[in-house]
């Protein structure tokens, strides 16, 4: 049987009239407070699961690379999966990785690819700027072009703690054009993996940059992207200022429960990382009110949109 | 109908779980639209004899008729290991094995799990192997198991060419390499961390090993359980023969269930 990927996403988005879009308004109990999950389909899906409204705020594009400018298979397949799973806007970036400190030519290279994919999907894909704060003012100058160019905020990786002054250049740029600053996160308790990644911040970092800024709109990226989330969540209990997503590999029951119990649900943004299927999965299966679902998955990220300045 | 081959009972050290009883997993299981759940003990991957989480799981899930489809847990470095093991088959009708041999202290292709294998196969019942019951990156301190590898499965897949192989929470599996071990027509492989939507890790394997080799899996309760029917929601837009063969007439195929 030969099963190809076009033939499989289009079987499944030709059903979403019949079993998502089109299909039973949201939940009856919304903004009543009851801890529901929404009348279940067959399957055991909330009926509305693909309606109900979702932005991605931690998403990339080109993760798998890209061979040359025409090739936009990557970006295709993102929008394919968010179509399919009612996925309205991706917030996505390009970071480079691997501890890689790449110069400004390099870091303009992937934005650019970022801006690109904006143009092909622009009512779908919204742009992180990708910086490396030790290319100094010249990370400033991308901040601004990124933002001329449509991006919404700036997605740092681990080149730098972000306890490091050379971040606070940055932290300052966001507070002045008033944009969230998505910060790359773990509390990695595996010390082969920790080796490999020894400036990743965890959320006591993260409590300490909120703390020198206050105002800076800063999300703790990925609580189930690998490492301790239950230290992760704890660590951010009593840094009011800080937001954390949802994305991540790690599926773990109760994680999106615990975020809201010990954080409230305001601090929370649903977010995928790539593990898209997954992360609306935890989603649907948490138990929370349907107005807290509804914030999550895409209200509070959008008061946060509306904090930017001119 | 739906058959989770991918749960399991019990507490497990490093962090609390919810619906890790008998009753609470069958209440999880309802409000999910689940039927029937094929489980074994966590209590037997950490207990020194791994056969008493066994005599827990028979006692916890006989009262709840066909909803749990128990499997038996096996230490072969652990004394009176084969007498355990056909209690638990023989007697109690378990209809598979599963191996830890990260927790219990040898590996798949040494003279323990060579051992442990042969008998598997003797008694005509799959062998269950866990990938990993989670992430390394977050491990707690006494936590030192690494990840089965494909690698090992590959090799003990080809030391044992009659030997079925239910493999549970895998990811970086590659078909053409199960393929060419032997393993296609004689694996079942459930896909709780696997993606069909985005990536292609399940389509890829369907190509390879055939629908046959797929099944619904959601390791509860360690994880949420909507993340797998969102996959097989999405399988099942396919072609609704593959949707029930990957819900569960796969696994009763697999495991002799009637």
């Amino acid at each position: 049987m030969s099963l190809s990927r076009r033939r499989f996403l289009g079987a499944a988005a030709a059903g979403l009239g019949a079993a998502g879009l089109a299909a039973t308004p949201v939940s009856a109990a919304a903004g009543t407070g009851a801890t529901v999950a929404g009348a279940r389909g067959p399957g055991g899906l909330p009926a509305d699961w693909r309606a109900q409204r979702k932005f991605d705020v931690h998403n990339h594009v080109f993760l798998s690379g890209r061979r040359g400018a025409s090739d936009w298979t990557d970006v295709d397949h993102l929008i394919e999966a968010a179509g399919v799973l009612g996925i309205e806007r991706l917030y996505c970036s390009r970071p480079i990785t691997a501890g890689v400190m790449a110069n400004i030519e390099a870091v303009r290279e992937v934005n650019d690819t970022v801006i690109a994919a904006m143009r092909r999907h622009p009512r779908q894909i919204f742009g992180y700027c990708f910086v490396q704060p030790g290319t100094g003012p010249a990370a400033l100058a991308e901040i601004d072009r990124c933002l001329d160019a449509g991006m919404i905020g700036i997605k740092l990786y681990n080149q730098f703690k972000y306890t490091d002054p050379a971040v606070y250049p940055i932290a300052e740029k966001c507070i002045q054009r008033g944009i969230p600053f998505l910060g790359h996160s773990a509390y990695l308790t595996d010390p082969k993996t920790l080796a490999l990644q020894p400036k990743t911040s965890h959320a006591l970092d993260f409590c300490a940059l909120s703390q020198r800024y206050p105002e800076l709109i800063l999300i703790m990226g990925h609580v189930n992207g690998g490492g301790d989330w239950e230290w992760a969540i704890k660590g951010l209990r009593e840094c009011r200022n800080v937001y954390l997503d949802t994305s991540g590999s790690v599926l773990e029951e109760g994680t999106i429960e615990s975020c809201v119990r010990q954080l409230g649900h305001e601090r929370v943004l649903f977010a995928t990382d790539a593990t898209m299927e997954g992360c609306v999965g935890k989603m649907l299966s948490a138990e929370l009110t349907a107005a807290q679902r509804e914030d999550i998955f895409w209200r509070n990220f959008q008061r946060i949109l509306d904090r930017r300045r001119a | 109908m739906i058959i989770d081959v991918n749960a399991c009972l019990g507490h497990y050290p490093f962090r609390a779980l919810r619906h890790n009883t008998a009753e609470t997993m069958l209440a999880l299981m309802d409000r999910n639209g689940i039927d029937r759940a094929v489980v074994s003990s966590l209590h037997a991957v950490f207990y020194r004899d791994a056969h008493r989480g066994n005599e827990e799981l028979h006692a916890a899930t006989r009262a709840h008729g066909g909803r749990f489809i128990p499997v038996a847990t096996a230490n072969p470095r652990y004394v009176g290991w084969e007498r355990d093991l056909a209690e638990a088959v023989e007697r109690w009708k378990m209809k598979a094995v599963a191996l830890v041999p990260e927790h219990h202290g040898y590996s798949l292709n040494d003279e323990h799990g060579r051992a442990v294998l042969k008998r598997i196969a003797e008694l005509g019942v799959p062998v269950a192997l866990m990938q990993r019951f989670e992430d390394r990156r977050q491990r707690h301190a006494w936590d030192r198991a690494e990840d089965l590898t494909p690698p090992a499965l590959l090799e003990a897949a080809r030391a044992f060419p009659t030997l079925k192989f239910l493999l549970l929470n895998w990811l970086g599996l590659d078909g053409p390499r199960m393929v060419e071990a032997g393993l296609k027509g004689r694996c079942l492989v459930d896909f709780a961390r696997m993606q069909v939507v985005y990536r292609k890790d399940v389509p890829r394997l369907i190509e390879t090993l055939g629908v046959e080799a797929l099944a619904f899996g959601t390791h509860a309760p360690f994880d949420y359980v909507a993340p797998s029917l969102i996959k097989l929601a999405n399988v099942e837009l396919l072609r609704p023969a593959d949707r029930e063969a990957i819900a569960w007439k796969n696994a009763a195929r697999f495991l002799g269930l009637e």
